[in-house]
């Protein structure tokens, strides 16, 4: 570089400019995620797109399309939100500013629904309540002579329910970080001036948690919008709709620009949405999972309701974590719905084909189809999560490391944006984008590569988050020593920043493994017959009614997460011995 | 005046070690370090120091090469290895200089000895020669104990003790050291002192020590460069600094305790100071008003017969060898001066405070030195 450099001053001020890596960093982000964006909005501006926008917005069709639709969604997210906020709340109330007994376990119990992916809840609900309005086999409830009326098996209310209980643990997460950070000392200081219990809740609490409040509630409002799973399984076969389901109907049924006009306005209000709470809240602060430790928090004693509160929070862990698991399993060994608990048997597992039960179809793991979606599903957990966190880290490098440049504030928004983007849409656009053929890059529809990068674009917010945290602990000290020694760029990276990073690379790996394994939103629309994917199939079972496959494919993907979380959890214990020691 | 020039010879005399000319940097707007000139002989002990924010740390940053400069050069042993004006900026490795951290900034997923030995592989070295010099340089800093410990399970003063070794283990021409002391407690510190001027007489490397504390600089350094505002207020030897002060900011940062400059206004004759007549006005003629510096030494409590007396306000005291450090304020003016024995008083009493020579440097307002 100094010889180089000599030759050509003009050359090493190029070479030096702090703007090179992060405007390649910049031009990669742009093709990842803001280019589909562009894509899908050119392919509704075409005489069919703006027919499509006529059809949704203003004509006869709208309120199906569009109103209706949008009504439902706006509901369940507002349900969800107000819901996961009382939830969440109490128990992040109880756990950190209480007395009540087994904080830890109650802790642990009020994050485990958030591991279960929601349509593993749909699947339970599905399961117990179903009734026989549909035809089909009826629930348990319904098969043992427990009438359950349309609106509880069905619907809106059964969908709220099950995604409350997804999402109220973010909502958790957030309240109780931010209440333990109220100190104690604050508290103290009310006590002293006289003030009693509630005043010292809403008069000093409660304002200092408003943010998390304001950004919990968005995010699972985001979340429920969103969601695709839920309204799918226990809405759609009734006809509720939400935008997201209405953009997979759109797009199966090939009005592909009505699904993309559905896309970009779902797009839209998600991010007016998100936009606005940043605005309250200060930031990306609000995104942020503030591990609370230092300030002693003061715990107010319960007295008397000390155990009836335990065990009212226990039953909410257990009804939303515990009881799904359950109900999953004993469904995918009991013959009927109706007799969950007795004659068990292994069909749905391991029996042969060509018998009475099931239709004739063979057990999971004697089809084949099924064996290869396993290791299908692996394999994009297992990509999506390295690519994922290889741009994240790269992203986050330059941020970290390029601060002066204009350019890297422009990066570090843009790395944001795909949160703003629900998962459906952001597939819907990967179509508009890399459906046909693009020049000399072929059409990549229906391939695993497409799903890669849309699964990568999708989960960059947290990869990306998770590499600044880890970036964060590894000083710039640290590096420059390294750089002292002439070791090269790609050396540090691999012999210094790479090890350093290794823990957190792994955690933040095994987010996005687990976060894309049980994904159905976003692989819904982009998956094929040559990428077959487990909650695919599950999905698939359940919409015929073959509710055992179903739930065992579920379990399934239920362990593969949790033994992704236990390898990983051994691995960083090992990588790691000079910090423990 | 004279001493300078000295100087200027021995400089000139071989090839400068390092040699700073104009150097700048600027952050946006903000000028950090400011026209620096300054040049050392081959095996000089160098010290920066300045109060902190003085820009000590980006002008070693750049010596490093970790920052280009915005402008001017510097040159090691007679070869360009940074230039504000080509841009050229050889990357920190082939300048053959070595950096010791603040924080030390050991990677902390190496042992002690992985620390010491990567440098080594990185600049190519085999495997027989790193690891004799491995050998060497842990015995030298007297460490082969923690040979197999990772930082984080040794204390602050041994993983001070690994950075030096992990950055004099390529041999560099040049060591570079940032503050290297102030993490280490009191004694810790003074131990410290010691080892690195015992480093350095045995490594022969030109060294370049940054600090904020007089203290070192003056213990230390064979060249000091005191800085302010990233300026260089005065540069010299240690001895010469003391002695001839070429500013007030240098006569009250330097020397413990440090000088005492004290505002006077021609009257007549005589430089007066308040009502009080201090010295005759020949000292800086033709000067309306100067300051007056005085030695902590040179002024004690209590009035002497024939000698300038003013009062002042007791604040504190500290023992020092036998001798009390008094510090006292005349308004808004801090005055530190020497008494024999243990002397206290009740704080906010009044005292006398006797000048009991003439002043050792005379200063315009703006505190550069007349005479
Ligand atoms: N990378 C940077 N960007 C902007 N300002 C900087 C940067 N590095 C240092 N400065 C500023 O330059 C001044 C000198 O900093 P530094 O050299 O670290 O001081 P010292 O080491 O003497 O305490 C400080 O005011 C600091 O804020
Ligand atoms: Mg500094």
């Amino acid at each position: 570089m100094a010889t180089l450099a000599s030759r050509a001053p003009w050359m090493a001020r190029v070479v030096q400019s702090r703007d090179i890596v992060p405007l390649i960093m910049l031009a990669f982000t742009t093709l990842l995620v803001i280019a589909p964006l562009l894509m899908i909005l050119f392919a509704t501006l075409t005489p069919d797109g703006m027919a499509a926008w006529q059809a949704i917005t203003n004509s006869p069709l709208s309120r199906n399309l569009w109103w209706r639709p949008l009504g439902n969604t706006m509901i369940l997210g507002a349900g969800t939100a107000i819901g996961c906020l009382l939830l969440g709340g109490f128990l992040a109330w109880l756990v950190v500013l209480t007395d009540v007994p087994a904080r830890r376990f109650l802790a642990i119990m009020s994050i485990l629904p958030f591991m279960i992916p929601s349509f593993a809840a749909a699947l339970a609900w599905s399961t117990l309540f179903r009734n026989d309005r549909l035809g089909g086999q009826a629930g348990y409830f319904a098969s043992n002579g427990i009438p359950i009326p349309d609106w509880l098996a069905w619907g809106i209310v059964p969908t709220l329910i099950v995604l409350i209980a997804h999402y109220y643990s973010l909502a958790y997460t957030m309240i109780a970080a931010s209440l333990s950070s109220v100190s104690g000392d604050l508290v103290e200081s009310a006590e002293m001036a006289g003030a009693k219990r509630g005043r010292i809740l809403f008069g000093i609490v409660l304002p200092i948690v408003t943010p998390a409040l304001i950004s919990g509630g968005m995010l699972t409002f985001a979340g429920a919008v969103s969601n695709f799973a839920a309204p799918a399984l226990l809405g759609a076969p009734v006809r509720m709709q939400t935008l997201s389901t209405r953009i997979y109907g759109m797009v199966q049924t090939g009005n592909i620009e009505r699904g993309y006009v559905l896309a970009l306005l779902l797009m839209l209000m998600a991010a007016a949405l998100l936009y606005f709470s940043d605005r309250f809240v200060s930031g990306r602060r609000a995104f942020v999972t503030v591990t609370g430790k230092g300030a002693r928090t003061k715990r107010f004693a319960l007295g008397r309701w000390r155990w009836p509160l335990f065990i009212f929070a226990t039953l909410i862990g257990v009804i939303t974590t515990i009881i799904p698991v359950i109900v999953l399993f004993a469904s995918s060994m009991a013959p009927r719905p109706g007799v969950l608990f007795s004659n068990w048997t292994l069909h749905f597992w391991i029996g042969p084909a060509g018998t009475s039960i099931a239709e004739g179809q063979a057990g999971i793991f004697r089809n084949p189809h099924l064996i290869d979606a396993v290791f299908t599903t692996i394999r994009l957990g297992l990509t999506v999560a390295g690519c994922a966190m290889l741009v994240g880290l790269l992203i986050a490098y330059t941020i970290v490391r390029y601060k002066a440049s204009p350019y890297t504030r422009i990066l570090s928004q843009l790395s944001f944006v795909p949160l703003f983007i629900p998962s459906i849409a952001m597939a819907a656009a990967y179509i508009a984008m890399y459906g046909t053929s693009l020049g000399p890059l072929p059409a990549l529809y229906g391939t695993f590569a497409l799903i890669v990068m849309a699964a990568t674009a999708n989960l960059m917010p947290y990869a990306v988050q998770s590499a600044r945290g880890v970036l964060g602990q590894i000083s710039a000290d640290i590096e420059e020593s390294a750089r002292m020694t002439g070791a090269g760029a790609v050396r540090r990276m691999a012999q210094i920043v790479f090890p350093l990073a290794m823990r957190g690379i792994m955690a933040g790996g095994i987010l996005v493994f687990i976060k894309i394994v049980r994904d159905l939103s976003l692989v819904v629309l982009l998956f094929s017959a040559s990428t077959p994917l487990l909650s695919m199939i599950a999905f698939n079972y359940a919409s015929l009614g073959f509710m055992q496959f179903a739930n065992a494919i579920t379990l399934v993907i239920l362990v593969i997460c949790l033994i992704a979380s236990g390898l990983v959890h051994i691995l960083q214990n090992k990588v790691q011995g000079w910090k423990s020691k | 005046m004279e001493k300078q020039m000295n100087m200027e010879n021995r400089t000139r005399s071989a090839t400068p070690a390092i040699a700073i000319t104009n150097l700048t940097k600027r952050f946006d707007d903000f000028t950090a370090v400011d026209n620096i000139n300054i040049s050392v002989p081959p095996g000089s002990f160098l010290v920066l120091v300045g109060p902190s924010g003085c820009g000590k740390s980006t002008l070693l940053r750049m010596l490093a090469g970790l920052e280009p400069p915005t402008e001017g050069e510097i040159a090691f042993n007679g070869k360009v290895v940074s230039s504000g004006r080509s841009g050229v900026t050889t990357n920190p490795a082939s300048r053959d200089a070595g950096l010791v951290f603040q924080s030390y900034a050991l990677w902390p997923h190496k042992t002690v000895e992985g620390n010491i030995e990567w440098p080594l592989k990185v600049a190519g070295w085999s495997r027989d020669d790193r690891a004799r010099r491995i050998d060497e340089v842990l015995k030298f800093l007297d460490i082969e104990r923690l040979r197999n410990h990772y930082p984080a399970e040794i204390s602050g003063g041994q993983q001070q003790r690994v950075a030096i070794a992990r950055t004099i283990g390529p041999r560099p021409g040049v060591l570079l050291l940032d503050e290297p002391l102030s993490n280490l407690d009191a004694k810790l510190r003074v131990d410290m002192r010691s080892e690195l001027m015992r480093i350095h007489r045995a490594t022969k490397a030109t060294s370049v020590y940054v600090t904020h504390d007089q203290v070192e600089a003056m213990t230390m350094a064979t060249h000091v460069a005191v800085l302010r505002d990233g300026r260089v207020e005065q540069f010299g030897p240690p001895d010469e600094l003391l002695r001839t002060p070429q500013t007030t900011f240098v006569a009250t940062f330097l020397g413990t305790p440090a000088g005492n400059p004290i505002p006077a206004t021609r009257e007549g004759g005589a430089f007066m100071f308040g009502k009080t007549e201090m010295v005759s006005a020949d000292l800086a003629p033709g000067h309306e008003k100067v300051q007056l510096l005085y030695r902590a030494q040179d002024i004690t409590v209590g009035a002497r017969e024939g000698r300038p007396v003013v009062k002042a306000t007791y604040a504190e005291s500290a023992p020092i060898a036998g001798q009390s450090m008094v510090t006292c304020m005349i308004g808004d003016l801090r005055l530190t001066v020497m008494v024999d024995g243990f002397y206290r008083a009740e704080p906010g009493a009044e005292i006398e405070l006797c000048f009991l020579r003439d002043p050792d440097a005379v200063f315009n307002t703006d505190g550069q030195r007349i005479s």
